[in-house]
């Protein structure tokens, strides 16, 4: 095995990663915290046929927001160490947007997220993999009509504009896919995403 | 031909005829018609013969005879000549089998057991170029002479030690070599070896790291791990190893293979804990240079946690015998580099290198108690100074971490408050620093700002320790730490995940064991003093401390003073003309019910003080709120009612015998002496609130003892009356709340109060439910309809004798030409089989365990054949007058999906090929009204699929059917009328990924991929277009299934079979 570029990163605690707060449980039942075991069943009946997806819930529209990339990426695995890159804090909420790709047609379904990286320290060679990786994830979880922005953020990687350059090149990036063992690398970082 | 020549002749091929002969001639010696003399000298012509092999069976056929003696027939003279006689031609074949079974004799003594040794050591230097059998013999007369003489075999010292060493010297076989190592741990624990040491780890050591593979079907079923075993308990025999051992153990860990290390560590550890403490003194500071790059580099996680315990052996057994703390100790001197490494990683405690740095003071400190003074001494206070330097909440969390892990340990080594026995001789080191640290985590806990949740929450966890560590904080101590809690749950507003306030619920729940009286003077009088007098509002502000006095309870004595407290809030709000909202009153019978539920109240000393408070007490007042005497309707209420009801369930299954008769016989009057109250079965006059009691009366029957069932009224000399009368409310209530209890009511008196010769009244009852059908319809109302459902679940939980009949009639409720009665019984399918809190295994009711076979084994079939002749009448145009309505088909699916919601799947594999196509026609059901169907079918499939993998499926030949249905299920762009549910496209997306995961039965994660071609294969192109769209579904949870699924498919599903190695 290489010797480790970066053998002792600074390491987020995943409680304080930014989550969703999902609404608390106010359609399961009327006691949504643990009394929900007390009372069990609704009794099983003629009349009890499953009415939580009602229909005003079902046509309520959830755009893909930036938090839903986040969780899409921050499970990554660093293929240096076996922490995601959210703990890592490679990728964070703030660095990602996700803006209209033609602002100036208003119907246009076109959309691009943008993702910033920052390596944990500035010469890490890995960057490129890294990016490669959360350009492969989000190619992978993205409807087509998302394009992908990634790059590394400015002023955080010695060669930032090198990786940049490649990142954003679709027949280098295509190229690189080909490549059995680097999709391999990349395979095993995507193996902790859940 | 004389014995000999035809012994000689039969002993290869016929090994019983051989045996035969030997014992003939065994028994001719003993009665003296041959001597052994003869016997002897008959062997002459062929002892000298060139054939070895002739002379091999000669000397078989004298050892078979020997073996065949009785073992006090031979003198000791005997024996000393037969013994010389076999060491002389100790290489013949049989001749160490002779000599095998000589020296078991009592008569073998130490001086032949020697010679026998020289024998073997001389004669068999070229050992290894015989065969493994011939190997195997010798090894275990060497075993058997070790076990009866070892004696003799110690006293030859050095020539046994190494003639044993001389001769297993190149062995490979696993068999011998498993003799041959717990050989050689005798001679070295046993022997002085003290001139041969190196020989004889050599001889051992040459064969770490053991790589052995059984082959399959191995006859002798020795494992690697059996062979790692036996040599690690060589290696690990004496101390004199240690030199040589500990040094070549630790190289081992540079190996590339985890496995090579994982061995070398467990030897390691081994070693430690049998060599002497000098000893491993000596290596200590080595080992853990070397490991110490194990556990900060980790590999491998079983790596770095084996490097851990070898170091926490170390420090045991330096612990040992040591009673004062001091620094000349050996154990000082190890823990020295320890420490100093630590301190270092922990001067930035955030970085990743700072955990592995905690779990080894963690486990050092955690070995003995000087253990932990000494770690603790260096290691605390430059915490503090870190503490007050640092730069940021990160690090300072960091640090407090550090500190519990510490905590841990000091609970490890000095207990809780509630630990019996083992107090530590040695003063907690901690109590130097016990008010640092109460006010260092207080301040962290109530000082920091309120969103620093984590920050707050590790903070918590720490002072939780220490209140729970055996003699350490004073009693007002804890009970700051519990007004700390108190505040965060009374005082603050709710932040994120709300992890602080779940945290505190728990700690308090904690103290609860060790500290009840804190809890009961401290958290209960503030906790109840927010509880209001009454509640009008839907917020229901009082909800949070109800759940929190309900986790922090189960403890006896709190729980009594739960129940006082808020028995008399009910009480109070019983007696209110203006009780506000019933909600309030229910939510603090259920607090009730949730604690008892998680305590043991058949033990609880008090079970009859609430048995008379609720179970007679709040009857009567059911009894007189019916009738109108109380003062609010709260009692009138159905849902307080069944929340009562449960309450009452499980105080009377907890009651004594006695107890449950009176239930029994009070089950309709509730206990009440009033007059006006009229109980329910046979009265004329009960109005709507007087039949609601029946709701309390169903518990109070169900948590009744099947014993009782002659207190039970109206039940002399039968039954009939009572359950026709039941029959009659069934049908014709209209109150949802009290028919529901009717229903059940009824079901638990045929299902487990019911004599056995009884059971056809219920039978009758049946057949005349089904009999009141509109002939020319063919229509049932709804409420017929469930109490012949509710009356049939009854029977056939406990398999009545009609099960079959009953089953076929309801079937045939399904083929009504009536729309309505067709589907309300199609829904009651899932009824039968279905969870039921009063109709239960705890509250005692019959529930044989072939039920659910039998059902489903009936209906299946009948249900498949009669689609089938649906689906054919359908397409047959010219039978257009056969043709069934509409509404037949999906009843029959509807039926299905209930059943098979209720009936594990070990059941319904053997009947997937028949179930299969009907599963499939029920995902093509496309209205709204089909949802629930559809979502138990998916349901059914997901399990199916997770147990039983892509292979069952693939063998009924749906792959492709099954996968393009359920695409068609996550689409939202369905053709008119038809809908997908969020639910139900997320549930589709499950199962396509559970397809991908699950191509190998029962896969593992590390069984070999499928030898060929995955099954999904062909259709992979297909479900990766198809989910590319779904990832663009408006809903966020299907879009994540939708991502995990396309995840599976491009991950798992491939052409070519990966390759594990």
């Amino acid at each position: 095995m290489a010797e480790m570029q970066n053998s002792n990163p600074t390491i987020l605690n995943s409680a304080d990663l930014p989550t969703r707060l999902r609404p608390t449980a106010t359609r399961k039942s009327e006691y949504g915290g643990i009394f929900t075991s007390a009372l069990p069943l609704a009794p099983v009946d003629f009349e009890s046929a499953p009415s939580s997806d009602s229909e005003d819930d079902n046509l309520l529209e959830e755009p893909i927001d930036e938090q839903e990339i986040y969780d899409l990426i921050s499970s990554i695995s660093d293929p240096e160490h076996p922490i995601s890159l959210g703990e890592l804090a490679v990728v964070s909420l703030p660095d990602i947007e996700i803006k209209p790709t033609l602002p100036d047609v208003p119907d246009s379904p076109l959309q691009t997220v943008t993702v910033l990286i920052t390596p944990t320290i500035t010469h890490c060679s890995l960057a490129t993999v890294i990016g490669l990786g959360v350009r492969v994830r989000l190619e992978q979880s993205l409807p087509s009509r998302f394009r992908m922005d990634v790059r590394i953020k400015e002023g955080t990687h010695s060669t930032g504009d090198e990786v940049n350059k490649q990142l954003a090149d679709k027949e280098r990036v295509a190229a690189a896919l080909e490549n059995g063992a680097l999709m391999g690398v990349i395979a095993k970082m995507m193996e902790t995403c859940h | 031909m004389s014995a000999l020549q035809t012994f000689m002749l039969v002993v290869d091929h016929d090994k019983e005829e051989a045996k035969r002969i030997a014992e003939g001639i065994a028994h001719d010696i003993e009665t003296r018609k041959t001597t052994l003399i003869d016997t002897v000298q008959s062997l002459g012509e062929y002892i000298n013969d060139e054939d070895p092999i002739l002379r091999g069976k000669a000397i078989s056929y004298l050892t078979a005879i020997i073996q065949a003696l009785s073992p006090k027939y031979l003198s000791r003279q005997q024996i000393q000549v037969l013994t010389t006689f076999f060491c002389d031609r100790i290489e013949d074949g049989g001749a160490v089998d002779g000599l095998q079974a000589l020296q078991g004799l009592d008569r073998f003594n130490k001086f032949l057991a020697t010679q026998v040794a020289q024998a073997l050591f001389s004669n068999f230097q070229d050992l290894q170029s015989r065969s493994q059998t011939q190997r195997f013999h010798v090894y275990q007369l060497l075993n058997d002479l070790m076990s009866n003489h070892r004696g003799a075999m110690r006293d030859m010292g050095d020539i046994s030690l190494l003639g044993v060493v001389d001769i297993m010297t190149g062995e490979k076989d696993p068999r011998n070599l498993m003799i041959v190592f717990s050989i050689l741990k005798v001679i070295m624990i046993e022997w002085d070896i003290s001139n041969h040491v190196e020989t004889l780890f050599d001889s051992v050591y040459n064969y770490f790291p053991i790589t052995f593979r059984p082959p399959p079907n191995d006859p002798y079923g020795i494992t690697a791990q059996d062979l790692k075993g036996r040599l690690q308990e060589c290696i690990s025999s004496t101390r004199h190893f240690a030199p040589h051992a500990i040094p070549a153990l630790l190289d081992k860990l540079d190996s590339t293979s985890p496995n090579v290390k994982k061995d070398a560590l467990s030897t390691l550890i081994a070693c430690i804990h049998s060599y002497d403490p000098n000893t491993v003194s000596k290596f200590s500071i080595t080992v853990w240079e070397v490991l110490k790059f194990e556990i900060l580099n980790a590999q491998e996680e079983f790596l770095s946690e084996t490097s851990l315990e070898a170091l926490q052996a170390i420090a045991q057994r330096l612990s040992e015998g040591v009673t004062e703390v001091s620094q000349e100790l050996p154990l000082a001197k190890y823990l020295q580099p320890i420490t100093k490494e630590c301190n270092e990683q922990l001067q930035e405690p955030q970085n990743k290198q700072a955990k592995p740095a905690q779990s080894i003071l963690s486990r050092v400190s955690a070995a003995s108690p000087v253990s932990f003074v000494l770690v603790v001494q260096t290691v605390v206070p430059p915490i503090f100074t870190l503490y007050q330097e640092a730069d940021g909440i990160v690090k300072q969390r960091a640090l407090l971490e550090t500190l519990n892990v510490l905590f841990e340990a000091a609970i490890t080594v000095f207990g809780q408050w509630t630990t019996r026995g083992g107090e530590a001789a040695i003063e907690n080191p901690l109590l130097e620093f016990k008010d640092q640290f109460s006010d260092l985590f207080g301040q962290a806990l109530m000082g920091a700002a309120k969103e620093e949740v984590s920050f707050r929450v590790t903070a918590l966890k720490g002072f939780l320790h220490l209140s729970t560590l055996r003699d350490f904080f004073q009693e007002n101590e804890i009970g700051l730490f519990v007004q700390y809690l108190d505040e965060i749950l009374i005082k603050e507003e709710s932040v994120g995940r709300d992890d602080l306030k779940k945290e505190a619920i728990a700690a308090l729940a904690e103290v609860s064991k060790h500290k009840p009286r804190l809890i009961v003077d401290i958290t209960f009088p503030a906790f109840v003093a927010t509880l209001p007098e009454e509640d009008e509002g839907s917020d229901a502000r009082y909800m949070p401390t109800l759940e929190t006095l309900a986790q922090i309870s189960v403890e006896r004595d709190i729980f009594e003073t739960l129940f006082r407290r808020l028995f008399s809030k009910l009480s109070v709000l019983l007696q209110k003309e203006q009780p506000g909202s019933v909600a309030y009153p229910r939510a603090i019978l259920v607090t009730l019910l949730y604690v008892m539920q998680q305590r043991n109240m058949e033990q609880d000393q008090s079970v009859d003080l609430y048995f008379d408070k609720v179970v007679v007490g709040l009857c009567r007042d059911v009894a007189a709120s019916a009738t109108g005497k109380a003062k609010n309707r709260i009692l009138k209420d159905p849902t307080v009612l069944d929340t009562l009801g449960r309450l009452c369930n499980l105080l009377v299954r907890s009651a004594s015998t006695q107890k449950q008769e009176q239930v029994a016989e009070n089950v309709y009057s509730l206990f009440s002496s009033a007059e006006d109250f009229i109980p329910i079965p046979f009265s004329q006059t009960t109005n709507a609130d007087q039949e609601r009691t029946i709701i309390i009366s169903t518990y109070l029957l169900a948590g009744v003892s099947k014993d009782c069932s002659n207190k039970i009224p109206h039940t002399n000399p039968d039954m009939s009356r009572l359950l026709l009368d039941l029959v009659h409310r069934s049908v014709s209530n209209t109150d949802p709340a009290t028919h529901q209890a009717y229903l059940r009511h009824l079901a638990l008196l045929v299902n487990k109060f019911l004599s056995k010769q009884d059971v056809t009244i219920a039978e009758k009852l049946f057949d005349s439910l089904l009999q009141s059908q509109d002939t020319e319809s063919q229509s049932l109302d709804p409420a017929t309809i469930r109490t012949i459902f509710w009356l049939s679940k009854a029977l056939i939980l406990r398999l009545a004798p009609s099960t079959t009949h009953i089953l076929t009639s309801l079937l045939a409720l399904l083929s009504s030409p009536d729309q309505q009665t067709s589907a309300t019984a199609a829904q009651g399918f899932s009824i039968i089989l279905g969870e039921d809190d009063i109709l239960s295994a705890t509250n005692g009711a019959t529930i044989r365990l072939l039920c659910r076979q039998r059902l489903f084994t009936t209906v299946t079939p009948l249900i498949s054949s009669r689609i089938r002749e649906v689906n054919i009448a359908g397409t047959d145009d010219s039978a257009a007058a056969k043709k069934s309505p509409d509404h037949i088909k999906p009843a029959h699916l509807t039926a299905l999906a209930g059943i098979l919601s209720t009936i594990p799947t070990a059941l319904v594999m053997p009947e997937l090929p028949t179930l299969l196509p009907l599963l499939l026609q029920s995902l093509d059901l496309q209205t709204a009204d089909s949802v629930a169907v559809r979502i138990a079918t998916l349901d059914t499939l997901a399990v199916i699929i997770r147990d039983n993998g892509v292979a069952v499926i693939d063998q009924c030949g749906h792959v492709q059917s099954l996968v393009t249905r359920l695409l068609k299920t996550t689409s939202t762009s369905t053709g008119p009328g038809a809908v997908n549910s969020p639910r139900l496209r997320a549930d589709a997306l499950k199962c396509l990924k559970l397809l991908a995961m699950h191509q190998v039965p029962g896969a593992v994660a590390n069984t070999r991929a499928p030898p060929g071609i995955s099954p999904l294969l062909p259709v992979k192109a297909q479900v990766l277009r198809s989910l590319r769209a779904v990832l663009d579904d408006p809903k966020r949870d299907v879009r994540k299934a939708a991502v995990d699924a396309r995840a599976a498919w491009l991950r798992g599903v491939d052409d070519a079979p990966e390759e594990d190695e």
